[in-house]
């Protein structure tokens, strides 16, 4: 089963991080937003099944982007994955509908972890 | 005088870098403080000894300077200042967690600029498998001569200046400040060559 | 030698004080820097607690900086020029200096034991050369400029510092609703005296002038030379009684003044103007403008009088 992935982040290299991060089992279709609100107008036009989200950047940050979600009732599984890793901002995401708070630099078996407990593999 | 010339890879890589530094330093300080960061994206530039001392000279009230030496291995090594209006310089005792009349305001800022420092360059340096010693902050001298005058001496040791904006606010209270990272031209390979290291892994 | 013994044998040569606490500030170690310098009886300091071994120790400050080294994994440090010294050490420095304890720049580490228990280390470095010297290039700098406000003749304020002292004086004047008086005044006929006794001569005259009238102003008055033969005083808080009865004792002072120079008794009289800060005034230099008008009528009038600012036309003459 093909999963359909958006990556949202104003880093290139970010992106291809995560990208270089997701286990080889996993079967899926990804496409790359740089800022929240070109992630916004795709989530609105397609179908994704994970959203893997930044909260630092322009344009739209990735709290606007959580709200803007949960305001229209679309509803990826949310993964958010920044640099930014306050207590406060964790919590804050969560309440928002993200699934999990992953920190920065991304690492292989923590983002493996999290797909697998919610049902990805 | 030198330019650090990024391509657009290495310009992305050294900002996520930066980023990933500044997250972590900004948590440290948060919950040192006991207090929330509201963080906003540092933004980089390079700048020349010569628009350096124009910012500072155009300030009209007179800017405070830390300045921090910093070394790591593979040459990694430079100055670190950070530049900022000390205002509100009462309420920085109690941000630190001191009484008031516990520490001078000089004191203050100096505390306040290491804690900056050190915790952003040590993340910066284990992102790049490397360690920073430093060397003891000093606040330059006030007025705006004497800090032109001081950078204009750097600036034979230096050859290129990378700005990080850093704005912090932290909850009712905010306070900005530049942090200039003074990097001599030895440096600036290295730190090319680890940034192309790290690119290579994609 | 291994390499433990190399190393500790370093740390008890080495020209700097170390000292390592654990987390319950008691002394785990110390080097036999320290132990010379300490000049404290205590045949083994390991396991005290470092405020009664160092009981000189700000305990409040010194606690929160080496949590901050704690929690934050990082260096902190403590420069002689924001403490003169923590630890009170006897310095073997040649040259005699204010401290009879030495400047100290200390340096606090973080450092990770094996069982994982936390420990700082406290560099401990004497500084007192660069504290000496560093102070002594500061009073210089500061005579230096002190130098650069005050005219070499008659050792009163310049006219730049004086006029920047108006400046701020004039703000704050119309920033608190606060009085501000000027008084400007020149020595009558001084060409002539310059004529007659010389440059040196003349020269004499604006010294002593300059001493008599410094010996009547208040603290905060600022008293300048503002050309070869004028003065002005800039009299914070003073209203005009207070700035005429001011004036007049000047001009008194200096007629009844009597300079000796050579074989020769000088005698000087001086025409004074007045002005006090009035709601028209915009900017500093109006009340200058004013102050010299009146120095004007005063000349005018046949010298050696005071006249106030034309707003009031009241003109005091003896």
């Amino acid at each position: 089963m093909s999963f359909s992935v958006l990556v949202c982040d104003d880093s290139n290299m970010a992106r291809k991080q995560v990208l270089r991060s997701l286990p080889e089992q996993l079967s899926v279709n990804a496409q790359l937003a740089t800022n929240g609100q070109e992630a916004v107008d795709l989530l609105r036009s397609q179908k994704f099944d994970i959203l893997f989200l930044d909260l630092t950047m322009p344009v739209l940050d990735g709290l606007g982007v959580l709200q803007t979600l949960k305001d229209e009732n679309i509803t990826p599984a949310i993964f958010v994955i920044s640099a930014d890793i306050q207590p406060e901002m964790q919590t804050k995401v969560i309440e928002l509908g993200a699934k999990a708070f992953l920190r920065k630099p991304v690492q292989l078996d923590v983002l493996n972890q999290n797909l697998k407990s919610h049902g990805f593999i | 005088m030198s330019e650090l010339n990024l391509n657009e890879d290495q310009q992305d890589c050294l900002q996520e870098i930066i980023n990933v530094a500044m997250g972590q330093a900004s948590d440290q300080l948060a919950r040192y403080l006991d207090t929330f960061v509201y963080l906003k994206v540092p933004s980089i530039e390079q700048v020349s000894t010569l628009s350096l001392i124009e910012t500072i000279n155009k300030n009209e009230k007179s800017v405070a300077v830390v300045s921090q030496g910093f070394f790591g291995y593979e040459g990694i090594r430079g100055e670190a200042l950070l530049m900022y209006q000390p205002k509100d310089s009462d309420r920085l005792a109690d941000l630190l967690g001191y009484e008031p009349d516990e520490l001078s305001v000089e004191e203050q800022i100096i505390d306040l600029s290491s804690i900056l420092t050190t915790t952003f360059l040590n993340v910066f340096a284990k992102q790049i498998d490397n360690q920073m010693s430093y060397s003891a902050p000093r606040l330059l001298a006030g007025s705006q001569t004497a800090i032109s005058d001081h950078l204009a001496q750097q600036s034979f040791n230096w050859d290129l200046a990378l700005k990080v904006k850093i704005t912090y606010q932290v909850t009712d209270y905010s306070f900005n400040c530049d942090m200039v990272l003074l990097i001599p031209e030895s440096a600036i390979n290295n730190i090319k060559a680890v940034i192309d290291r790290i690119l290579e892994e994609f | 030698m291994s390499l433990d013994e190399i190393c500790s044998d370093i740390a008890n040569k080495l020209n700097t004080g170390i000292l390592i606490i654990d987390n319950e500030y008691k002394i785990v170690l110390w080097n036999r820097y320290l132990e010379i310098h300490a000049n404290k009886n205590i045949d083994n300091v390991k396991g005290k607690n470092i405020f009664e071994v160092f009981p000189e120790l700000p305990e409040k400050w010194f606690k929160r900086k080496v949590e901050s080294v704690f929690q934050l994994n990082a260096q902190s440090f403590c420069s002689w020029e924001q403490r003169h010294h923590l630890f009170e050490l006897q310095h073997t420095r040649p040259i005699t200096t204010n401290s009879h304890f030495m400047a100290q720049n200390c340096t606090f580490l973080p450092l990770e034991a094996k069982n994982n228990s936390q420990h700082v280390c406290i560099l401990i470095e004497d500084v007192t050369d660069v504290c000496h010297y560093q102070t002594m290039l500061n009073k210089t700098l500061e005579d230096l400029a002190q130098a650069n406000r005050i005219d070499g003749l008659t050792q009163v304020f310049n006219r730049k510092h004086w006029e920047e002292c108006l400046e701020k004086e004039f703000s704050r004047a119309r920033r608190y609703q606060h009085g501000l008086a000027l008084i400007m005044f020149d020595l009558d006929h001084f060409k002539l005296l310059n004529d007659t006794y010389g440059h040196l001569g003349g020269d004499k005259v604006l010294i002593e002038t300059a001493k008599v009238i410094s010996s009547l102003l208040r603290l905060g008055d600022l008293f300048g030379r503002y050309g070869g033969e004028e003065f002005a005083i800039i009299l914070p808080n003073t209203d005009k009684m207070g700035a005429i009865d001011v004036a007049e004792r000047i001009r008194v002072a200096i007629s009844e003044n009597v300079i000796k120079f050579q074989e020769s008794q000088i005698k000087v009289t001086a025409s004074v103007g007045v002005a006090i800060i009035n709601e028209n005034d915009l900017r500093y230099e109006d009340l200058i403008a004013n102050a010299d008008l009146a120095l004007y009528d005063a000349k005018a009038s046949g010298r050696n009088l005071v006249c106030f600012a034309k707003e009031v036309a009241e003109d005091y003459n003896i």
